[in-house]
């Protein structure tokens, strides 16, 4: 029981896992990207396209990825270049995507919920001989995507580039004081833009993950509220990788559990509850320490 | 390569701004390896010239010259390749990274994939620290950083992305008399290596230190080129401010036989990160008297300000206003107690620039009558009252509602100034009434203090204008480092007693 | 967001060029929409032209649409208070399902009532529930400064799913397999104002609210303390407003508006709480707010664009073999560049 639960909870942690990672970096760019959910469904939507066009999964992939990061793109260029509301206009993101996406549906498939394509190519299992076998660590790894493993590579990889190399310094500079990095003569924008692109590229690989990684079909529902999932996440992360990492497998877990107590007295809305309230929990608990120090200094 | 003569200048600098000039046929020469000092008051054109040199305006007439040459600066980074650096007044630093990390944004040397060379980004580093003569922990993130550190990573930084032609505006602003004289060596030292730097202040004694040559402004034109071993503080002054300015004087009031209108008792307070910016402070204020208030900036003028208003909270002392403990009291309740406030940040807390002039006479008094009735405010009559008061204090403005952002620096002066005198306190509170308005508006809210005092009001005047304390002050306090280190008052109030308090040296 | 720079006492002179701007979004979308319609085949003109004769053509489509704008008017004015006073308060979204909830709870419990009693005690349990909920982003914020941005966002989750458990569990209407609370006694509906239309007294509510808004934003003390709040919080703390109970005065207001039209919905609408009870309400008032500047005027009139918008959807797709879709990728495009400045494109990239 517990093997299959925490081998469901890494299946699903992979797509939280990927848009947190999208949106932390979105975010230390200086953008707060609800529309992760719209770049996520059309990530979803152009792999299962392109795969039964293509049937070759690593063409889907990278389709995926490009349409996701082209919308992320877009849509950054509506928040920095004319100031749309970040938070807002995310939104609204997500209702012109999924309303774009069902009216191709509709038109063109004449489908009104879900589609099945011919010859799709799933994502490979990468089975490690004798790794099954393992208790517990089995259950995580063994027979996974290469998304997930991918998911969990760019974890040590988004911190490394993030603190050691020139691109992680200069995002970092743009997010954090635009100013002061426009005065050095970088183009904190232009940052801001590639930063929102990556995030929508990790986004469009999420959505892939859930069309051609797992069911093999597309419905308009497929990403069910994961990107805000993943937005917990970050929030619980706190721009930290690792601990955005641990934010999504733990939210991974939890949604595991939840399909594991489903018909067994559960609400799993009660359990979807969950990583709101520990953000909610998290925020509370820092703000208590950060008062506790104000009100010793009297501010 | 032959050196230069002039390594930047300017010739026959002409902006205008409308019917304004704000520099006007501008001259200047500095050789490599000087200091050269830009001294003048408020509006002698300092920061237009600035801008200009920096390729942020371009002049009307005449020419930025480098090199011996006249020269077109297109935009900062223009003057930047050009070899042409500068400090602004605002830190342009990224409080979350490492001063390593900031002194080598944009410029990072990396390897492949982009990854930095932090071996080589540090030996840099310390290279150009030691060739500065200081030493900074540069793994420290700039928002734990004090200061006078933050100066000098602004300042290596500029050294390290190249440039040789330092521009520094007011930089001991923000710094502690020791901190100044380590800048002030470390600017020596630069032009020594052969750099060239333009000192622009309004101290006179530092520029007089420190600088090679000097150029002063007054509105909008040089009017002195000189040499400090030719001038002294009084010639400089004399020149920025033209012909002397008559500054109403005062004759010492008679105290009032009441308890003070304002007292402070072993008041302590720290600042945003912790520090403690106030060790134990003692003062009263009769009705009638103006107190003044004098220090370095940093020395505990602000947090004095915030914890009698109520923007800070002491840790310790007792604040009384009026007679009444206002220790605990908040902000609306120690106003109602008879405090009125003069904000230093007039753009940001003095005034709500985007409202309307009569919006900002009246606010915080509009839940009380006759603005606010059965619930309701009542737009003829703030209207009314406020052309009331803004005539009374002279503020020229075409209607009271319009934004308060539509009047001139003075005019939203005078705004604040209505407001906070109309309601007839017992004590202002007065922090740099006079800062960025012109010399007239000036005298005149000198007058409007005077007046107030006249009437039986108590006033804490905190200035950075040794002049207008002078001017005003009945006595006047020195802070050093967060105490009270003596008190001048009577005859013996004189600048140069002053100005050595304010750098430690006991009364 | 709040960067008005028309004054407390000022009553008079309308902002044209504020107008124009409002506007501009829906342009674009126009745009967006007709390249999607001409590129599957279609004649953008006809089908803007069908749309705008179902959103506005007669009687019972002006009511239609009113209905749907109704509730958007509603959680524009919610998220307007928060707004005015320098809170981007996004919770509304979550409060409006909640105030449903809670309303139609009510209105199937407390059947014993009469007829007005029940509308009222129906309406006052949405607003207190809506009051309540916003209430604890707002000491969040006020005590301990954690970002109402995040809080409230995360608290629209929590509704929602909140909402979907007890429409699931407790509240689920006997027999019922598609999860819906049981209907509301028909005495705690509101009264329909134009037969044979859905048009109800929800409507006329909307509009004393925003008049209320309109008075309160203008005339009085609060609305003056939230206005320099959120213009500008250092000035607003030095002359004595006290920030931390003006924000929990606003969001409770707020949330009680928010929660209220929720009923409002549940009473005039549905009458009863179903799944899918906002099909995104809460956040398209809040791009109205956002588009109409937090004015009065602006906001009605974009609650109507927004509303003729929705009921033009659903018919159109009756009488064509146009995908309702249109009207989300419409919708979505208008929110996207709702505060957006053309004006900057035009005046080239300046740096901000």
């Amino acid at each position: 029981m517990i093997d299959n639960v925490l081998a469901a909870a890494a299946l699903l942690t992979t797509p939280i896992l990927l848009a947190a990672i999208g949106g932390l970096i979105n975010r230390l760019g200086g953008i707060v990207n609800l529309g992760l959910e719209g770049m996520m469904l059309t990530g979803a939507y152009v792999a299962l396209a392109a795969s039964s066009a293509t049937q070759s999964w690593p063409v889907a992939l990278l389709a995926a990825l490009i349409a996701g990061g082209v919308v992320g793109y877009l849509f950054s260029l509506a928040v920095t270049r004319l100031q749309a509301n970040e938070i807002v206009a995310g939104v609204g993101l997500n209702v012109a995507t999924a309303g774009l996406i069902g009216f191709i549906l509709k038109d063109y498939y004449h489908s009104s919920g879900t589609i099945r394509l011919p010859d799709v190519v799933m994502l490979p299992r990468i089975v490690i001989p004798g790794m099954a076998q393992i208790p517990i660590v089995g259950a995580i790894l063994s027979g996974k995507d290469p998304l997930t493993w991918l998911s969990w590579a760019l974890v040590p990889i988004t911190a490394f580039v993030l603190s050691r190399t020139r691109a992680g310094l200069r995002l970092r500079a743009a997010g954090a004081a635009p100013e002061a990095a426009r005065a050095l003569g970088l183009d904190p924008l232009a940052i801001r833009d590639a930063s929102t692109a990556v995030a929508g590229a990790l986004a469009g690989l999420a959505g892939a993950q859930l069309s051609i990684g797992v069911v093999g079909v597309f419905s308009v529902g497929i990403s069910g509220g994961r990107a805000f999932i993943a937005l917990a996440a970050f929030y619980f992360g706190r721009n930290r990788p690792g601990l955005t990492a641990a934010g999504a497998a733990l939210f991974g877990l939890f949604d595991a559990i939840q399909i594991y107590l489903q018909g067994r007295g559960v609400a799993p809305e009660l359990m979807q509850m969950l990583p709101y309230i520990v953000v909610l929990v998290v925020l509370t608990a820092i703000g208590l320490a950060e008062r506790r120090r104000r009100l010793l200094q009297g501010a | 390569m032959v050196k230069p003569a002039v390594r930047i200048g300017a010739r026959g600098v002409t902006r205008r701004f409308g019917a304004v000039i704000a520099n006007h046929a501008i001259d200047f020469a500095a050789a490599p390896g000087e200091i050269r000092g830009l001294v003048g008051g408020n509006g002698a054109g300092k920061t237009t010239l600035m801008r200009i040199l920096q390729g942020l305006e371009q002049p009307d007439e005449g020419a930025v010259i480098l090199n011996d040459e006249p020269v077109r600066l297109a935009d900062p980074a223009d003057a930047f390749a050009r070899g042409v650096g500068m400090v602004h007044q605002e830190f342009m630093l990224v409080e979350d990274l490492t001063l390593l990390e900031n002194l080598i944004l944009g410029r990072e040397p990396a390897g492949p994939g982009g990854v930095i060379d932090r071996e080589r980004a540090l030996a840099e580093a310390l290279r150009l620290a030691a060739s500065a003569g200081v030493d900074l922990d540069w793994r420290l993130r700039v928002s734990e950083a004090p200061v006078h550190v933050r100066q000098i990573l602004e300042i290596l930084r500029l050294l390290y992305r190249g440039a040789d032609v330092l521009i520094l505006d007011e930089p001991t602003a923000v710094l502690a008399p020791q901190q100044v004289r380590d800048l002030l060596n470390l600017l020596r030292r630069l032009r020594d290596e052969g750099r060239t730097i333009l000192f622009i202040s309004h101290k006179l004694d530092e520029v007089l230190t420190v600088c090679d040559a000097i150029t002063v402004l007054r509105a909008g034109k040089v009017v002195a080129s000189t040499i400090p071993a030719e001038a002294n503080i009084g010639r400089l002054a004399e020149l920025m401010v033209g012909e002397a300015i008559e500054f109403p004087r005062r004759l010492a009031q008679a105290r009032s036989s009441d308890g003070p209108a304002l007292s402070l008792r072993g008041v302590r307070a720290l600042d945003s990160r912790g520090v403690e910016r106030l060790a134990g402070i003692d003062l009263d204020i009769a009705p009638g008297e103006i107190v003044g208030l004098a220090g370095v900036s940093g020395s505990g003028q602000d947090e004095i300000v915030a914890v009698i208003t109520g923007l800070r909270r002491a840790i310790a002392g007792r604040v009384t206003i009026a007679g009444r403990d206002a220790t605990a009291l908040s902000i609306a309740a120690r106003r109602s107690a008879g405090l009125g406030y003069i904000s230093a940040d007039r753009a940001h807390e003095g005034l709500c620039l985007a409202e309307t002039i009569a919006a900002n006479v009246i606010a915080g008094r509009h839940r009380a009558k006759p603005f606010a009735r059965r619930g309701l405010l009542w737009p003829k009559t703030i209207r009314t009252y406020a052309n009331k008061a803004l005539a009374r204090f002279a503020v020229v403005y075409r209607d009271c509602q319009e934004a308060a952002r539509t009047l001139s620096g003075g005019n939203q002066q005078r705004v604040v100034i209505a407001r906070e005198l109309d309601r007839n306190p017992r004590v202002l509170i007065a922090a740099q009434p006079t800062r960025g308005v012109d010399i007239a508006g000036a005298a005149f809210i000198h007058r409007q203090i005077l007046a107030f005092a006249a009437e039986g009001g108590a006033v804490l005047l905190v200035s950075e204008e040794i002049e207008e304390l002078l001017a005003l002050a009945d006595r006047i306090l020195v802070l050093y480092r967060g105490a009270v280190i003596g008190e001048v008052a009577g005859a013996d109030r004189s600048v140069g007693r002053i100005g050595r308090m304010m750098l430690g040296e006991a009364a | 967001m709040t960067a008005a720079t028309t004054g407390v006492v000022r009553t008079s002179r309308f902002d044209w060029a504020a107008l124009v701007a409002a506007f501009a979004p829906f342009v674009v979308a126009l745009i967006v929409g007709a390249i999607l319609l001409a590129a599957t085949g279609r004649n953008p003109l006809a089908v803007y032209g069908l749309m705008l004769r179902e959103g506005f053509g007669g009687e019972s489509r002006i009511a239609a649409t009113l209905t749907a704008a109704t509730p958007i008017l509603f959680t524009a004015i919610a998220t307007a208070i928060s707004f005015r006073a320098g809170i981007f308060n996004v919770g509304v979204e979550g409060v409006f399902s909640l105030g449903g909830l809670a309303g139609a709870v009510a209105g199937f419990t407390l059947t014993a009532l009469p007829s007005p009693l029940l509308i009222l005690a129906e309406l006052a349990v949405g607003a207190l529930v809506g009051a309540l909920w916003l209430a604890a982003p707002a000491l969040l914020r006020a005590r301990l400064e954690v970002d109402e941005v995040v809080s409230t966002l995360m608290l629209n989750f929590v509704a929602v799913n909140l909402t979907l458990y007890l429409v699931n569990g407790p509240f689920l209407a006997p027999g019922s397999a598609n999860s819906a609370t049981p209907m509301i006694a028909e005495a705690g509906w509101l009264p329909r104002i134009a037969p044979p239309s859905t048009l109800s007294l929800a409507f006329v509510m909307a509009l004393v609210f925003l008049a209320l808004y309109a008075l309160w934003d203008r005339l009085t003390p609060l609305g003056f303390e939230a206005r320099l709040n959120g213009l500008n919080p250092r000035f607003s703390r030095a002359i004595g407003i006290d920030a931390p109970r003006l924000i929990l005065k606003v969001m409770i207001i707020s949330g009680a508006i928010g929660g209220l039209a929720g009923s409002a919905h549940a009473l005039g609408v549905t009458h009863r709480f179903v799944v899918g009870f906002s099909p995104g309400y809460g956040w398209t008032g809040l791009a109205v707010a956002l588009m109409g500047r937090n004015s009065a005027i602006g906001m009605l009139l974009g609650a109507i664009v927004f509303g003729a918008l929705a009921s033009a959807g659903t018919t159109v797709q009756l009488f064509s073999d146009i995908p309702l879709e249109i009207v989300d990728v419409l919708q979505g495009v208008v929110t996207i560049f709702a505060v957006v400045r053309f004006g900057r494109l035009l005046r080239g990239r300046r740096a901000a």
